[in-house]
């Protein structure tokens, strides 16, 4: 125990990484010739090198931390961070700090070596630090040494710039540019683009595209029977205007900012992240113009606002910088914070920059010029927003939601009537005191909710009983004789009946003698809260309790309360502890049983005293009601500016306790063309971070946004990497096709939807997705778009489609996702039949439809889904209750209709699943199954026609969009 | 009219995460099945262990009190003394904090041919003491439940990280094409919950299968969707042949796509799999003998006893990577004793029994000498009473594993902890060479076992991990 100096860091990295912090300085002539001074090398220097030294840092063992002690050129490079001896400066030599072990900073890990040792490396380091040892061929660590000048000359950070539109030879085929664009490359090739889908295919693939949906029978016979040369375009502009379109397009952006509506931690949920959701699909609705909507993001808190109603919109657009899969049980808060401000770059870098910029935290990135001082000038600046309160286990913040005036009475009323009640609560308390009101002594099982009694709890320490001091629970109480500080604890362990919110109060009797700071720790599901009481002032309710607040308990798990004397000055005494479940309205005692009356009845207060009495738990019901039932002031997750901006240093090797040079806080250099915007020093910075991101001289922005939506308008991105177009990433198949819609983009207002329409209007769009053989043959992978993709349903469209088919969709829109008394998301099953971007992400209890068909991981930025093919599918399909259910329904509304023939039902059936009439082969096959196994009345099985509904659930054509 | 060529490794990774590509893997995948491998089974070294079963020990029991024999605190038991508690640390900084030395409250004796001390608390399993190889000098990160168990499965206590198992299924593929190759019995809620077993960045293909959940007797666990509700299986399969034509009649107007072919015979998978699985899970197959060697039907081992004879059975179908958890879905689980120290012999009852019935039974059948068994937790205990009061706090800093069977020195003891049994001193094992070490006996080495994602090559041990040698038998 004692003995173990060694510190194992939060990250389990090896402190000799930490060398230096001046990395500027070259090292002072040394003087090798100095033979005294080598020869001190070699006999008090050399042997503490090879014995303590080397088996960590030499070429023939391991090079921890990129440091080698094993030549001179090893300390003098230094690792990672630096020269690790200044020749001559004893104090800026990081070898003898470690050696002195005065900071974070120890070596060797296995202990200090005796101080003469240390005095040798001193007066060593002092004369200049001789040292004979000759580089061998290993002696430099190769190091990457990112230039700025020519990695940025990689595609993806050169400006965006629209060059010419190219000539095609098959002049009539292009409808639009993107066509022209598609065509050249496909000619340059000899490839011939597909011929165009038809039309029903066509509105399939544009209902799923635009609204998730599939498209109802009546919509589209409408669109068949709609000959006007333009009805592909109304059809699209009648799309794009409904409400479902935000659904749909906004779930598109919930996947790249990993949203969610809880955390695995503890299944804590979030209540308030719905409004995000909302506020994500609204502003695809409004087509809230795209650079607008990330600033909003952002840094929305820091905008100015001219309305109530848009400050707390774009208050809760910074909610997204909240949903990260935090760990806030993590105990060192400093590697916490820097940990929630990795995770937000990685949703800024990975989301919106489609860089891979938490790669440059440890150290400068491997493949992309991103240096480590970028990632700390961009971490300084949302480290300046703080987003977490500290506690065993942390919390997020959440602020109360700005509201129109009007709406703001009703909350303010509740809360001034509560206000009132609380004081009268107080008033009649004080009185009760006042005139020493209620028995003295009370029996254990006259008190409501669960009650430990001081001889009920497990005793460490000497603890004496007294009955002394009046008003106490059951048979007296206990006290440490004001001694033993620190020896003595008592741990009050009930068994709770059921898993839930308790408020816990803790019982003592006053006296001057007393301890003015007893801590009191509750273990609870939210981890160890300790509340110093002060037994010198008189317990405030009842003139016995103290309380300690509400916590949550779960059955079977930590609930209990542990009284200490440590650090106490005078008597610490404890009586009992009283857990009261919150919500249930039990504050009434149940009547003391017959044995348990104590010598001081009740029956000896007067008719006032009871009357009294009776007051004060009728006022501490309506309290209790009043919080239960009253209306709850609407809350935003947010993050708050600090109000004294800093920049981070660089932390060595990513760990927090490590800090080498402060960085000025900064965007990506390999991004910032022209001026670089100042962040003042009195800013956190993340207003200036909004601007940069949407600069139209970003090379980045703009281009991952446009190529995202191609992506999700054709199923795979011109950039097929989505949130990579770093070095590693993939290069576009039409670089030129990419700038040139970038371009546009900005210049129509960053507009979502003008791109989506130009996009879906094209020729390139509507080709069919058949595979040609000669097509296959030349490009297998589609990268010249030669046709279009099939593309799988995903799995919030395979859910909403079943329920469309099925009938019964519930057409409700925004809101909680789920009740609000819900505390943790274990278990949590969805039976609402809303739209799917409407159920709850609970990160663990997604809907198994999720699991099965490759919805994004919640803890992941993801701008595109994996697409596999597992058995686990066949089996949700054929096996689990909802699809047979929702079969089942569609059968009803098959045999419900007008017509009664075999022929006429599998018409509405294929109409209704498929959105087609069935094929002769279809119809043979699925008569035949009707025949056999419903011989005596086939029309007139539900049963049968459920199973025939399932099975065209199962087919390829429901699964795929062509 | 199934893809022909199987790509290796590189050729997987360049595909992966690129869209297209990877459908065409994926359609192989399914192709290969359920679990199956995307890349054929290549171990990168002789493998010495074909599976591994997880026995997770959630919470945490106490080191000091089990196998780690100290009789230190019996001479020191009341004591105030300073030590480097790793959550006094984590919250302040400080080190040295005073803290009372707390005794076991349990005997220990000397078991087997190696004589080493196991407490009172495992009286079965110390019959097997000559069989473990006890490491005691394992140490490893998080103070708190959330990030020590994230760490323990997936090698990161924050960051989305996909699970050993989902590693394991990924390098090695499965060996049964009707079974996933990494099943987690009654796995947990809490604590990082489905995380723990989540192939996070990996194919989904990877993704460990949950058979029943902590909380859920073990009479009701099963493979969700498995079973066809209401209907029989001769009408399902006709049904299935409904599905067969349809889907014929449709790909002939949409020809040539492997995609598509995949998903059609991905069906047919699917009913051998429900075919198959619940004859594996159906321990009325075992004669009372067995049962009775794993204590079921006896009240406190029923429920354990039943996932370890699970285990046993899924082993022998081929699963490679099979994690039991004896846990429970709240924030502290199981052997999580804050407060009630004695506590832990309800949890010690429940498992011991099975733990050695699982050993003896391996053994009988020789499946011991291809199966490596890893008992644990996420962390162990303080040898001294968490805020002076009756029961223990986590300790990352130095406790006891044990791992039994293939390719390890049975009746060897590697590492050791203080006087005090607190902080590893010699031998120390990290988690990640744990990690290192169980991959190694697959046959994988874990620094070449990488999966490209967002720009970089991640690997489950990081940039750290090394092999435990002095362990190999």
């Amino acid at each position: 125990m004692l003995r173990q100096t060694e510190r194992t860091t939060a990250r389990g990295i090896d402190l000799l990484a930490f060398f230096a912090v001046v990395i500027s300085c070259m090292p002072a002539p040394v003087r090798a010739d100095d033979s005294a001074g080598i020869d001190f090398f070699e006999k008090r220097i050399r042997p503490v090198l090879v014995q303590h030294c080397y088996p960590c840092h030499s070429a023939t063992a391991k090079i921890k931390g990129g440091l080698r002690l094993d030549v001179k050129s090893g300390w003098v490079t230094g690792g990672d961070t630096g020269p690790a001896i200044q020749p001559g400066k004893v104090e800026e030599s990081l070898l003898i700090a470690a050696l002195r072990a005065e900071g974070d900073l120890k070596m060797p890990p296995a202990g200090k070596l005796p101080q003469s040792v240390i005095d040798d490396f001193t007066q060593w380091v002092n004369s200049g630090a001789p040292d004979p040892r000759t580089d061998d061929h290993r002696a430099r660590t190769k190091k990457r040494t990112i230039d700025l000048a020519s990695e940025s000359r990689h595609w993806a950070y050169r400006p965006v710039t629209a060059g010419p539109v190219p000539t095609v030879s098959q002049s009539d085929w292009p409808r639009s540019d993107i066509d022209r664009f598609i065509l050249s490359r496909l000619e340059a090739r000899s490839l011939s683009p597909n011929a165009a889908a038809t039309r029903e295919v066509l509105a399939r693939r544009l209902a799923f595209d635009l609204l998730g949906l599939p498209p109802t029978p009546d919509e589209l016979a409408d669109f068949l029977g709609d000959t006007s040369p333009d009805a592909w375009e109304q059809l699209v502009d009648r799309w794009l205007e409904r409400p479902e379109f935000g659904e749909r397009w906004g779930r598109h952006w919930l996947d790249v900012v990993r949203y969610a509506d809880s955390l695995t931690l503890r299944g804590f949920v979030f209540k308030q992240a719905w409004r995000y959701r909302d506020y994500v699909i609204d502003a695809f609705n409004r087509d809230l113009p795209f650079d607008q909507f990330l600033r909003e993001q952002v840094a929305g808190d820091l905008l100015p606002a001219e309305s109530l109603e848009e400050r707390a919109r774009k208050l809760v657009a910074t909610t997204v910088l909240m949903l990260g899969n935090t760990n806030l049980e993590e105990q060192d808060k400093q590697q916490l914070e820097l940990d929630v401000v990795d995770e937000q770059l990685d949703l800024i870098g990975r989301g919106f920059l489609a860089q891979t910029i938490t790669c440059a935290r440890c150290h400068d990135h491997q493949f992309d010029p991103i240096p480590t001082r970028d990632y700390y000038a961009l971490a300084g600046i949302l480290k300046n927003a703080q987003s977490l309160e500290h506690e065993n286990v942390s919390k997020w913040l959440e602020i109360p939601l700005p509201l129109a005036p009007a709406e703001d009475e009703i909350y303010r009323r509740h809360e001034e009537t509560l206000a009132m009640l609380q004081q009268q609560l107080q008033e009649s308390q004080q009185e009760l005191k006042r005139r020493g009101a209620g028995p003295e002594i009370v029996a254990v099982g006259a008190l409501s909710g669960v009650v430990i009694d001081d001889a009920a709890a497990r005793q460490v320490g000497d603890w004496q009983k007294s009955q002394y001091t009046k008003r106490y629970i059951g048979d007296g109480y206990v006290h440490d004789g004001d001694g033993g500080k620190g020896m003595k604890t008592l741990t009050f362990d009930p068994d709770l009946p059921e898993t839930g919110t308790y408020e816990v109060r803790f019982a003592y009797t006053p006296g001057d003698n007393r301890s003015a700071a007893v801590p009191v720790t509750v273990f609870s599901a939210a981890g160890e809260k300790t509340i110093v009481v002060n037994e010198r002032l008189a317990p405030p309710l009842e003139g016995r309790f103290i309380s300690l607040g509400e916590f949550r308990f779960e059955r079977g798990g930590q609930s209990f309360v542990i009284v200490s004397n440590e650090g106490t000055t005078g008597h610490v005494i404890a009586d009992a502890v009283q857990f009261l479940p919150v919500g249930t309205g039990q504050t009434k005692a149940p009547p003391p049983a017959g044995g348990e009356t104590t010598a001081t009845a009740n029956s000896a207060d007067s008719a006032e005293l009871q009357q009294l009495r009776e007051q004060v738990k009728s006022l501490e019901q309506r309290v209790r009601a009043a919080q239960a039932a009253g209306p709850k002031r609407p809350t935003v997750m947010t993050i708050r500016e600090r109000p004294e901006p800093t920049n981070l240093p660089v932390l060595l090797r990513g760990n927090v306790h490590q800090r080498g040079t402060e960085v000025p806080r900064g965007f990506l250099q390999v991004a910032t063309s022209g001026e670089n915007s100042e962040i003042p020093a009195t800013e956190g910075g993340r207003r200036q971070l909004a601007e940069w991101l949407t600069r139209r001289d970003n090379p980045l922005t703009a281009r991952v946004i446009v190529n995202r939506v191609w992506h999700w308008v054709f199923g795979a991105g011109l950039v097929r990497t989505t949130d990579n177009f770093g070095t590693t990433g993939e290069s576009p198949s039409h670089p030129e096709l990419l700038d040139h819609l970038t371009v546009t983009f900005m210049e129509d207002g960053w507009s979502i939807k003008r791109l989506i329409r130009r996009l879906v209007l094209s020729r390139t769009y509507q080709m069919s997705s058949t595979l040609r053989p000669e097509g296959v043959a030349a490009d297998p992978e589609n990268r010249w778009l030669w046709r279009a993709h099939a593309r799988r349903l995903d799995a919030e469209c395979l859910r909403d489609a079943l329920l469309v088919v099925g009938g019964n969709l519930r057409p409700s829109r925004g809101g909680p996702a789920f009740p609000t008394e819900l505390a943790a998301d274990f278990g949590y099953v969805d039976d609402s039949n809303r739209r799917s971007v409407y159920i709850p992400v609970f990160r663990n209890a997604l809907p198994p439809i999720y699991e099965a068909f490759d919805f994004a991981d919640p803890s992941l930025v993801t701008g595109q889904r994996n697409t596999s093919t597992v058995s686990t599918q066949a089996l949700y399909l054929l096996n689990h209750p909802f699809v047979k259910q929702q079969a089942l329904l569609t059968a009803r509304r098959i045999l419900t209709g007008m017509n009664t023939t075999i022929e006429a039902r599998l018409e509405t059936a294929w109409r209704l699943v498929l959105g087609r009439s069935p094929t002769a082969a279809e119809r043979m096959a699925t008569a035949r199954y009707l025949a056999e196994i419903s011989q005596a009345d086939p029309a007139q099985s539900e049963t049968a026609w459920a199973q025939v509904v399932q099975a065209l659930f199962a087919t390829i054509d429901f699964r795929y969009v062509h | 009219m199934l893809q022909q060529h199987i790509p290796n490794r590189r050729e997987f990774l360049q595909g992966a995460g690129c869209g297209f590509g990877w459908l065409a893997l994926a359609a192989l995948a399914s192709r290969q099945s359920l679990g199956a491998p995307i890349t054929p089974p290549l171990p990168h070294l002789v493998p010495r262990a074909k599976r591994v079963i997880f026995l997770f020990m959630q919470g945490g029991p106490s080191q000091v009190d089990t196998f780690d024999y100290k009789p230190n605190l019996e001479k020191l038991d009341g004591q105030q003394m300073p030590f480097d508690d790793a959550r006094v640390i984590a919250n302040t900084g400080q080190r040295g904090s005073q803290q009372r030395v707390m005794k076991s409250p349990w005997k220990f004796a000397q078991f087997g041919q190696t004589g080493r001390w196991v407490s009172e608390l495992f009286p079965q399993q110390a019959r097997h003491i000559d069989d473990l190889c006890l490491l005691h000098g394992v140490h490893t990160e998080g103070v708190a439940h959330g990030p020590a168990t994230l760490f323990l499965h997936c090698g990161s206590t924050n960051q989305a990280r996909p699970s050993i198992g989902s590693w394991v299924s990924y390098g090695l593929g499965t060996e049964n094409d009707n079974l996933p190759a990494f099943v987690t019995i009654a796995p947990s809620a809490g604590n990082g919950g489905p995380r723990n077993y989540g192939p996070a960045f990996l194919p989904a293909v990877h993704q460990g299968t949950a058979l029943g959940k902590a909380g859920s007797p073990a009479t009701e666990a099963t493979i969700g969707n498995l079973a066809p509700a209401g209907q029989s299986a001769a009408g399902q399969r006709r049904q299935l042949d409904l599905i067969r034509e349809l889907n014929a009649a449709q790909l002939a107007a949409a020809p040539g796509s492997s995609e598509l072919d995949a998903v059609v015979e991905s069906y047919e998978l699917a009913w051998r799999m429900q075919t198959n699985v619940p004859g594996i899970l159906d321990l009325a197959a075992e004669t009372a003998a067995t049962q009775a060697l794993y204590g079921i039907g006896s009240k406190p081992t029923d429920n354990f006893g039943r996932q370890c004879l699970m285990a046993r059975r899924l082993c022998e179908a081929g699963v490679r990577y099979i994690q039991v958890t004896y846990g429970d879905n709240t924030a502290n689980p199981a052997w999580d004793q804050h407060s009630n120290l004695p506590k832990h012999a309800e949890h010690a009852a429940a498992v011991d029994q099975p733990i050695a019935g699982l050993l003896t039974d391996l053994k009988q059948r020789g499946l011991l000498d291809e199966t490596l068994i890893w008992w644990g937790a996420e962390f162990g205990r303080t040898p001294y009473a968490e805020k002076n009061g009756t029961g223990r706090d986590h300790n990352p800093g130095g406790f006891t594993m044990w791992l039994a069977g293939a390719g390890v020195q049975a009746g060897l003891t590697h590492g050791q902890t203080d006087e005090f049994g607190h902080q590893a001193v010699a031998g120390r094992v990290h988690m990640h060479d744990v990690h290192a070490t169980l991959l190694h006996l697959l046959g994988l080495n874990h620094e070449q076992l990488t999966f490209r994602y967002a720009g970089r090559d991640f690997r489950l041990t990081d940039v750290a991990g090394q092999v435990v040698n002095e362990i190999l038998s």
